[in-house]
């Protein structure tokens, strides 16, 4: 569901979106290998934890009606092994809001979480919106 | 690594990570957008980069793995993907090696749908 407390005239580079929690336990990892056509290895893939973070993303940015998100590029860095069965915090930021013509660029931080408050996994990603 | 995109593949990526963007989703929609049709997540195309880095260099990815990727063009139901990657060269920092690397994924046409750079960190000498 979008941040309904900012639109997105209002987003600025510092906003935090509140985070959004995520149980990866089995079923959820059996279905994202299903999905990406893969095996698995006994542990969460770091894509899929991307996955979950990049979701709460597109969830919450309050893009303006009929406004198509492109995801232009994406920067992670994987920072510990996360086990089945793990909760994980994805915490949402606006790091720069650009507008390029008829191109507005949104580039979003994020930082993801194990419930010990370890971080496990950062990012950035640029998204695209051509207005 | 060669993968085929499916819609069914895209809908299960959907489910999976909760992403039902109409883009990837609803093909009358995306009928009408500059797309012409669905459209792959930009995330499912990386998984498979992803997985081709774990195939590659194991654990040393999943936690101590880093990744700048750019989704060039979109890939789309019917396509098929060819992901390759090198080793670009060994960098020798302290007392730790990193394997840099850049990698692709390419469609049946040759155009590049992603592309980017990845850093593993491969051994220690203290270990």
């Amino acid at each position: 569901m979008p941040d309904k407390t900012v639109s997105y005239e209002e987003l600025a580079a510092g906003h935090k979106f509140p985070p959004a929690t995520y149980e990866l336990n089995a079923s959820f990892v059996s279905k994202y290998l299903r999905a990406v056509d893969s095996s698995g290895d006994g542990f969460v893939p770091p894509l899929a934890i991307a996955a979950c973070a990049i979701a709460t993303m597109t969830k919450l940015i309050p893009l303006p009606p009929g406004t198509i998100a492109i995801h232009a590029s994406q920067e992670l860095e994987f920072l510990k092994l996360v086990p089945i069965g793990t909760t994980i915090e994805c915490h949402i930021g606006v790091a720069q809001k650009i507008a390029r013509g008829k191109m507005s660029m949104l580039i979003l931080e994020l930082e993801v979480f194990d419930k010990g408050k370890e971080k496990v996994q950062s990012g950035r990603a640029t998204i695209a919106l051509p207005t | 690594m060669v993968k085929h995109i499916t819609q069914e593949k895209i809908n299960l990526y959907a489910e999976a990570s909760g992403d039902f963007n109409p883009i990837h989703v609803d093909e009358s929609f995306a009928a009408k957008t500059p797309f012409g049709g669905t459209i792959a997540h930009g995330m499912l195309n990386l998984a498979y980069v992803s997985e081709m880095m774990t195939s590659a260099f194991g654990r040393s990815w999943v936690s101590g793995g880093k990744l700048r990727a750019k989704f060039k063009e979109s890939a789309r139901p019917g396509d098929t993907l060819t992901i390759t990657g090198k080793i670009d060269c060994i960098e020798q920092r302290s007392d730790v090696s990193y394997a840099n690397c850049s990698f692709e994924c390419r469609n049946q046409r040759g155009e590049t749908i992603v592309a980017g750079e990845a850093i593993v960190r491969l051994s220690s000498g203290k270990e």
